[in-house]
């Protein structure tokens, strides 16, 4: 039960998670699910990752780039676009205010 | 065999596996003895035992592909590669390889995508540093039979939302894909066999009759290193043909 629930608020959230980690620069696949790893958000698999990179992308939130490599095939380089700023502005601020009023309302349980 | 299944099902119900979940599983075994032959216990074990394991991998397969299509299936290690590549471009993500060494898949209803599949030869102490190495590049571990390590890679890593399957076709109607190369080794396997067989009568002629201690080492001898021949060569034959593939 615990980790459906978990699994839910993450599937609710993970889009606006995936473009903050870009805020500060370009990223790839891996190198994103390992900044929301070391953000305490559990392991996000390339299954549950590509699909929001994709819908992020052909939303117009997200530029990308590939670029080949030495070894390997090359990897997709993903970042944020003036849209994809703006919108993480607008609904970061709007999950700030609702995760307010979650913690407002558990707060005020918890001490009764 | 109904047996069998009652039990299995209530231990996978206890387990908390959904109802839909179980009902699919249990048809998938069904199906494979309709295949295969044999005893249900002889092919999965205990019931309560498999319970336990199937519920750990319905439990990675509903995290990742909750209302997607599911689809188990085996292949030998000849051909493994090219049909996981196969139906990996037909949307299919293996979620794990069973106790049977089945390739256990989801598909995704709401968006299905297109999988990359490699295999590795690498003992069990190496798989950790194996997969480090191959993380940055998109490939994730998705099971293992002996020393073989699979890993899958969303082909979205490469090509973003073209990897996305507008249309998957239907779920394939076989479940076992042997391949001619495993046939020719079965016969040459037995070839072999039946050649160290005559070997080992003829050198039984000339030890004492009466010495059946010398006899039954020298039979044991005998069998043993027809094991080890038969594993090394399976195992041979799979690098060959693997180094051949590569170098397309």
């Amino acid at each position: 039960m615990t980790a459906d629930r978990r699994a839910s608020w993450l599937k609710g959230v993970l889009d606006l998670l995936v473009l903050a980690s870009l805020s500060e620069g370009e990223s790839y696949g891996y190198e994103i699910a390992k900044t929301l790893a070391d953000a305490g958000l559990g392991q996000i698999k390339g299954g549950t990752l590509y699909p929001v990179l994709n819908r992020l992308e052909e939303a117009g939130l997200l530029a990308t780039e590939f670029r080949a490599a030495e070894r390997g095939p090359g990897r997709r380089y993903y970042r944020l676009t003036d849209e994809g700023r703006r919108t993480l502005e607008e609904e970061g601020a709007r999950w700030l205010a609702f995760d307010e009023s979650v913690r407002a309302v558990l707060t005020k349980g918890r001490s009764r | 065999m109904s047996g069998y299944f009652d039990e299995l099902t209530a231990r996978l119900r206890e387990a908390g596996v959904p109802a839909s979940r179980i009902a699919v599983t249990v048809d998938d075994l069904r199906a494979y003895l309709a295949d295969s032959g044999g005893d249900p216990e002889e092919e999965f074990g205990p019931a309560a035992a498999f319970a336990e394991q199937l519920a750990a991998t319905a439990g990675q397969a509903a995290g990742e592909a909750a209302s997607g299509e599911r689809w188990t299936w085996t292949a030998d290690i000849f051909t493994d590669q090219q049909r996981l590549n196969e139906f990996g471009e037909q949307g299919w993500e293996v979620q794990g390889i069973d106790r049977l060494g089945r390739f256990v898949c989801t598909r995704s209803e709401e968006h299905p995508q297109r999988w990359e599949y490699r295999r590795e030869v690498v003992p069990p102490a190496g798989r950790d540093a194996l997969t480090e190495r191959l993380a940055p590049d998109g490939w994730e571990p998705c099971g293992t039979w002996f020393f073989y390590a699979y890993y899958k890679r969303p082909k979205a890593a490469l090509v973003g939302p073209e990897a996305e399957i507008a249309s998957p076709p239907p779920q394939p109607g076989r479940r076992i894909f042997f391949s001619p190369a495993l046939y020719g080794f079965v016969v040459v396997a037995f070839v072999a066999a039946v050649a160290l067989g005559l070997l080992s009568l003829d050198m039984l002629d000339r030890v004492d009759d009466d010495d059946s201690s010398s006899s039954t080492l020298f039979g044991m001898l005998v069998g043993a290193l027809s094991a080890i021949v038969a594993v090394g060569a399976i195992g041979w034959a799979a690098v060959l043909v693997e180094r051949r593939r590569r170098r397309r």
